[in-house]
C-alpha cells in the first residue's frame, strides 16, 4: 500500500530542536534528589537552622563532654550564684579566657547571698582538659571535658540554681530529653498516621470510614486533660527512662492524626492524576504505582510536615513538665528546669534560671524555618 | 432671778454641754452618728460593766487611734475561718506567757480537775445587744448536744472521759457549771484552742431555727424557704462558728462578718459590743474593718509585696522574703521576720501502719528509723535553704517551750553517714545493688516513694538536699507530690511509706497542754494513722497499736489525762517528748525558721518580733488584733 506520508528513516533525535549545553543537561537531567537540594540552599534562614540544629544535636551526644559538671554535681556553698562574666584581660594585660572567683556573703537584711568578683582570685578556663569524671552514655569512663573547672571552685557561666547545681551543664543534660523527646514522637507519630492513613486512603469505602471516624474522636479529645490522667497513673517508681518513653508515646499517640489525614487526601489526590492514569493504562500493577509514583510525590510534603511536629512536641514536654507533670526531678529536662522559675522570685531576683527558655525559643524557630525550607524545597517542579 | 441664779444656770448648762462633748469625744467616730440618733447606746452601756483591761504596757502596746481598714489576702473561701483565728476572742484563752486566762468568762474555778465553774461578765452582749447569760451554754449543752437530732455526731470527744460526759448545771443567770467524775484536762486546752470547743451559741436568734421553740408550719416554711433537707440542716447552716458564713449570727469576736458567701471580698465590721478595752477604757478593737479579699495563693506573695495587704504572713514563705524586702520602701510596709512555731519545718513521717508487710516491718524496726535520722545532713539544710537562721533539731519542742530539753532536739540528729549505714546493715539490709542501693529481704532494692502534698518550694528543695544525702545510705528516694486530699487518704490507707508534712504543731506547749500529738491519737498523724484512727473513734475504726514503743506513748498520755496536778503533768510530757525522741517517730529537719510578716508602717502594736503558730498562739490571735491601729 502506497501511503504519501513521508518517513524520515534517520533514527529519532528528540532533543534536536533544543541542544542542550552540558550544564543545562545536568539541571534538566538531575535527579529529583538533586533538585530538592539546590532549591533548599537558596533559603539561606533554612541552611542556617539546619546547621544550628545538627551542632544541638551533637551536643546531646557529647553532652557529658560539652558540659563542664555532671548533671548531679552541685555545690551548696554557692546557690543561686549569678553568672560568672568571662574577662580576657586582668589589669590591661592579655591573659586568656578566664573568670573572677567570688567572694561570698550573706545579705541578712534582704535575706539575699551576694556574690561579689574578687580581683586578685583569678580562675583561668581551660580548655579540652580532664575534669569532673563521668561515664561516657553510662558506659565509658572518661574525664575529659570542653571546659573543665573544678566543682569546690566552680565556674558557673550561666550561674547555680536553689541548690548551687550548675545551670550551664543542666540545660546541656536538659537537651538530651527536649531534643529527643520530639524525634521518637514524631517517629511513633508518623508510623501511625502513614499506616492508618495510607490504608484510610488506599482501600477507601468503610476502612476510610472507621479510620475518618477515629481521627475525629482523637482530635476532639481535651489534650491537657489527656496528658494529666495519663501521667497521673504513671507510677512513681517509674525509672526516667521509663517515664520518658511513656511520654513520648503519649505525646505520638495524640499527635498522629494530622498527619493521618495529610496522607489519606495526598493519596487521594495523587489518585486521580494523569501520570497515575498513564501508568495504570500502561499496564502498572497497583503496588508499584504506589510504591514508585504515589509515595515519592508526597514523602518530601510528609518529611517536611514532621519537621514542623517537632517543635511542638518539644513544646509538649517542656509545657508538661514546667506543669510538674511530665519528667520529674531528678531528670533534667528544659521544662524540668523551668519548673524552678515558676516562683516570683525568679523573675524578680534570679533571671539567670529563665535562660533555659532561650534554647527552647531557638529550637522551635530553627525546626520552624527548617520546616518552611524544607517544604519549599520538597516540590522543586513547583 | 438673781445674777448668782443666773450664773448657776448658765454654769450648769454649760457643764452639761461640755459632758455632751465629753462623751462624744470619747465615742468611737465609726459609730458616733449610730449612738447620736439613738440607734446604739453609747459606749459605756454598750461594755460589760467589768469589760477585760487589756495589759498594755508589759507587752509594748500603745493607745491607739480609732478608725481604718486592714486588708487582709486570702487562697480560698474556706480561710473566712481564719479571722475567728485572728481575733481569738475566747471562753478562756492563752495569755502570751501561755497561760490560760479568762477572756469571755469573767472568772472560772477549777476543783480537782473535774469540775469547771465559769462566770460571765454581767452586761455582756452579743453583737446585735441581746445579752450573753447561762442560757447560751444550757442552749448548747441541752438543745443541741443533747437534741436528737442535732447532738447526731455524739458529744465533742473533749467532753468525754472515759466516755463519760459531764453533768452540766446553771447556776444562776451568769454563772454555770461542768463536772465529771473524773479529770478531764484536756477541756480549758479545747476551750482555748484556734479552733475552739464552741460551748455556747446565741440562744435568742438560734431558738428560730430549733424545732423545740418554734412552730412546725412555720419551720417547715423556713426550712423550705432555705432550700435546706430538715430543719437540723437549716440549724447547723446558720450557726456555724468558726467560720462566720451567716451575716446575721450575732457574734462575740472583735468583728463580724457583713458579706454572705460566695464572695471574693469580704467586710468585716467592728462589732459595738466587744467586750475588751484598753488601759483608759476605751473600747477595743481600734480599726473599723477587717477587708479580706479572696486571690490565687499563688498570687499572694506578689500582691503582698506590691503592698496589697497591710498584715499578712499566710501563704507567705521564707523564699519570698528577698522579693518582699525589695518592695518595702516603694510599698509602704515593713518584712517582719518571725519564729515559726513548729517542731519541725519539714518532717518526714515513715509510715507505721504501711501496707506492705516487708516495708512495714523494716519500718517498724527503731533501728530503720535512726538511720533515716543519722543520714539527714541537717546543717546543709540549714545554711542552704534557711540562710543558716533556724535550728537543726528533731521533730519536738522549741527552745522557747518551758518543756524544752537539748536532748530532745538532739537525740539521733547529728549527721552520721556510718553509724546509719551500719545500723541498716545490721537489720540485714547489708545487700546491694551495683549502683549501691540496698536490696530488701525479698530482693526488691530499696527504693522509697516519698509523698508529698507539693504545696511549697521549700519542701521540694528539702527532699532533693534528702534524696542525694540519703543516696549515700543505700536508699533510693522518689518524690511524688499529690493534691492534699488524695496525699492523706493514701497516708491513711497505707499506701504511702514516708509522708512529708510539717511537724509538731505545737511547738511551745507547756505542761497544761494536751500531747496529744505525740501519741496515737488521730488519724491526720501520718506516722501512725491507722492506730490514730482506732484511739479517735473510740476503737470503732482503725487498728488497735501493735508496736510496743506506740503502746508506751499511748498509755503514757492516758495518764496524763488522769494526772491531777500540773507537776505531774510535767512529768509525763518529759517522759512522751524522750520517748518520742529515743524512738524517732517522725524525723525532723530543722525548727525556728522564719515566717515572712508583711506589716503595713502605719500599723501600730504589732510585736517585733512573735512566734507564728497555729497552736498556742492562734497565728495572730495572743497578740491581740484588736489593739492594732493605724497611725495615720
Amino acid at each position: 500500500m502506497s501511503n504519501s506520508h513521508y518517513v524520515n528513516d534517520k533514527p529519532f533525535d528528540p532533543k534536536s530542536v533544543e541542544v542542550l549545553t552540558p550544564e543545562q543537561e545536568a539541571i534538566y537531567l538531575a535527579p529529583q534528589r538533586q533538585l530538592i537540594w539546590w532549591k533548599f540552599k537558596r533559603h539561606k534562614l533554612a541552611v542556617a537552622s539546619g546547621i544550628f540544629l545538627a551542632i544541638m544535636y551533637l551536643m546531646t551526644i557529647f553532652a557529658e563532654f560539652i558540659a563542664p559538671y555532671s548533671v548531679d554535681a552541685k555545690n551548696t556553698d554557692y546557690v543561686l550564684a549569678q553568672p560568672h562574666d568571662v574577662h580576657f584581660f586582668h589589669e590591661g594585660e592579655f591573659i586568656g579566657p578566664f573568670v573572677y572567683d567570688y567572694d561570698k556573703s550573706l545579705d541578712l537584711e534582704n535575706m539575699v547571698r551576694v556574690y561579689t568578683p574578687n580581683k586578685d582570685k583569678i580562675i583561668k578556663l581551660e580548655f579540652f582538659c580532664s575534669g569532673h569524671p563521668y561515664k561516657f552514655w553510662g558506659l565509658i569512663e572518661a574525664d575529659n571535658h570542653l571546659m573543665c573547672a573544678d566543682i569546690d571552685q566552680p565556674v558557673f557561666l550561666l550561674g547555680s540554681d536553689t541548690l548551687g547545681h550548675d545551670m550551664l551543664s543542666r540545660i546541656v543534660y536538659g537537651a538530651r530529653i527536649s531534643l529527643t523527646i520530639g524525634l521518637v514522637g514524631v517517629t511513633i507519630s508518623f508510623a501511625l498516621g502513614i499506616i492508618i492513613g495510607g490504608l484510610a486512603g488506599y482501600y477507601g469505602g468503610w476502612v476510610d470510614l472507621v479510620a475518618q471516624r477515629l481521627i475525629e474522636v482523637v482530635q476532639s479529645l481535651p489534650t491537657l486533660p489527656l496528658w494529666l490522667t495519663l501521667v497521673a497513673i504513671m507510677p512513681a517508681n517509674w525509672s526516667q527512662i521509663t517515664v520518658y518513653f511513656a511520654i513520648t508515646i503519649i505525646l505520638g499517640l495524640v499527635d498522629w492524626t494530622g498527619l493521618a489525614r495529610a496522607v489519606r487526601s495526598k493519596l487521594f489526590s495523587l489518585r486521580e492524576e494523569d501520570y497515575v492514569l498513564a501508568a495504570r493504562l500502561m499496564g502498572a500493577s497497583t503496588k508499584r504505582i504506589i510504591g514508585l509514583h504515589l509515595i515519592p510525590g508526597f514523602m518530601s510534603h510528609l518529611i517536611a510536615s514532621a519537621t514542623i511536629t517537632i517543635p511542638t512536641m518539644i513544646l509538649g514536654e517542656t509545657a508538661l513538665s514546667f506543669l510538674g507533670l511530665g519528667l520529674r526531678a531528678p531528670a533534667v529536662s528544659w521544662g524540668i528546669l523551668l519548673e524552678n522559675a515558676r516562683d516570683i522570685n525568679v523573675v524578680a531576683l534570679t533571671p539567670w534560671l529563665i535562660y533555659p527558655v532561650i534554647p527552647v525559643i531557638l529550637i522551635v524557630l530553627a525546626f520552624n524555618f527548617f520546616g518552611d525550607g524544607l517544604r519549599d524545597a520538597a516540590d522543586p517542579y513547583g | 432671778m438673781t445674777m448668782k441664779q443666773i450664773a448657776r444656770i448658765c454654769i450648769s448648762i454649760f457643764m452639761y454641754l461640755g459632758l455632751i462633748v465629753s462623751i462624744q469625744a470619747s465615742e468611737i467616730p465609726m459609730l458616733r452618728e449610730q449612738v447620736q440618733s439613738g440607734q446604739l447606746p453609747p459606749m459605756q452601756e454598750r461594755l460589760p460593766i467589768k469589760p477585760r483591761v487589756i495589759d498594755f504596757e508589759n507587752y509594748d502596746k500603745t493607745l491607739g487611734k480609732y478608725g481604718g481598714d486592714l486588708r487582709l489576702l486570702m487562697g480560698k473561701a474556706k480561710d473566712l475561718g481564719q479571722i475567728t483565728v485572728y481575733t481569738y476572742a475566747r471562753l478562756v484563752g492563752y495569755a502570751p506567757d501561755y497561760t490560760i486566762q479568762p477572756d469571755i468568762a469573767e472568772a472560772f474555778v477549777v476543783g480537782d480537775g473535774r469540775d469547771f465553774t465559769f462566770k460571765l461578765r454581767k452586761g455582756h452582749r452579743w453583737s446585735d445587744g441581746h445579752p450573753l447569760t447561762s442560757e447560751d451554754f444550757r442552749y448548747f449543752w441541752e438543745d443541741m448536744v443533747k437534741n436528737e437530732k442535732l447532738g447526731k455526731k455524739g458529744i465533742p470527744s473533749q467532753m468525754l472521759v472515759d466516755g463519760e460526759e459531764p453533768k452540766f448545771q446553771v447556776i444562776d443567770e451568769l454563772t454555770f457549771r461542768y463536772t465529771w467524775e473524773k479529770p478531764n484536762p484536756s477541756f480549758l486546752p479545747a476551750l482555748a484552742a484556734p479552733s475552739p470547743l464552741y460551748i455556747y451559741r446565741p440562744a435568742h436568734y438560734m431558738k428560730q431555727f430549733h424545732a423545740r421553740y418554734v412552730d412546725k408550719d412555720e419551720l417547715a416554711k423556713k426550712v423550705e424557704d432555705a432550700n435546706a433537707r430538715d430543719w437540723g440542716a437549716l440549724h447547723t447552716r446558720m450557726q456555724r462558728q468558726r467560720r462566720p458564713e451567716n451575716p446575721e449570727l450575732p457574734t462575740l469576736q472583735a468583728w463580724r462578718n457583713t458579706t454572705p458567701p460566695p464572695s471574693t471580698r469580704f467586710v468585716f465590721e467592728r462589732n459595738p459590743y466587744f467586750h475588751r478595752v484598753d488601759p483608759e477604757g476605751r473600747q477595743l478593737p481600734y480599726i473599723d474593718r477587717m477587708i479580706m479579699s479572696v486571690v490565687s495563693k499563688d498570687v499572694i506573695a506578689a500582691k503582698a509585696g506590691t503592698g496589697e495587704a497591710d498584715l499578712q504572713a499566710r501563704y507567705l514563705q521564707f523564699s519570698d522574703v528577698p522579693y518582699l524586702k525589695r518592695g518595702e520602701k516603694k510599698n509602704n510596709y515593713t518584712t517582719r521576720l518571725w519564729s515559726l512555731g513548729k517542731g519541725s519545718q519539714v518532717a518526714l513521717f515513715p509510715n507505721l501502719n504501711a501496707k506492705d508487710e516487708v516495708w512495714r516491718d523494716i519500718i517498724q524496726d527503731v533501728r530503720f528509723r535512726r538511720a533515716l535520722s543519722l543520714g539527714i545532713n541537717r546543717k546543709e539544710i540549714n545554711e542552704v535553704i534557711y540562710f543558716g537562721l533556724a535550728y537543726p533539731s528533731a521533730n519536738t519542742v522549741m527552745p522557747q517551750s518551758a518543756l524544752y530539753k537539748p536532748e530532745y532536739s538532739q537525740m539521733w540528729t547529728e549527721y552520721d553517714k556510718e553509724k546509719a549505714n551500719v545500723l541498716l546493715d545490721e537489720m540485714g539490709l547489708d545487700k546491694r545493688d551495683p549502683d549501691g542501693t540496698r536490696l530488701l529481704p525479698d530482693g526488691r532494692r530499696a527504693e522509697i516513694t516519698i509523698e508529698t502534698a507539693g504545696e511549697s518550694a521549700e519542701e521540694t528543695d528539702v527532699l532533693e538536699l534528702i534524696t542525694d544525702q540519703y543516696r549515700e545510705i543505700g536508699l533510693k528516694i522518689f518524690v511524688r507530690s499529690s493534691q492534699r486530699d488524695i496525699f492523706r487518704r493514701r497516708a491513711y490507707s497505707g499506701d504511702t511509706l514516708i509522708s512529708v508534712f510539717s511537724g509538731l504543731n505545737n511547738a511551745v506547749a507547756t505542761p497544761a497542754m494536751n500531747p496529744e500529738e505525740l501519741a496515737p491519737t488521730d488519724q491526720a498523724q501520718l506516722q501512725w494513722p491507722m492506730w490514730g484512727q482506732y484511739t479517735g473513734t473510740n476503737t470503732k475504726a482503725g487498728e488497735s497499736i501493735s508496736m510496743d514503743s506506740a503502746m508506751v506513748q499511748m498509755q503514757l498520755f492516758n495518764q496524763w489525762m488522769l494526772a491531777e496536778t500540773d507537776k505531774e503533768r510535767e512529768r509525763i510530757w518529759h517522759n512522751m517528748l524522750g520517748g518520742y525522741a529515743d524512738q524517732v517517730f517522725s524525723i525532723g529537719t530543722v525548727n525556728n525558721s522564719r515566717q515572712p510578716v508583711v506589716v503595713s508602717n502605719d500599723l501600730r502594736n504589732v510585736p517585733e518580733n512573735g512566734i507564728y503558730a497555729w497552736e498556742p498562739t492562734s497565728y495572730f490571735g495572743i497578740y491581740k488584733p484588736d489593739t492594732f491601729w493605724f497611725d495615720r
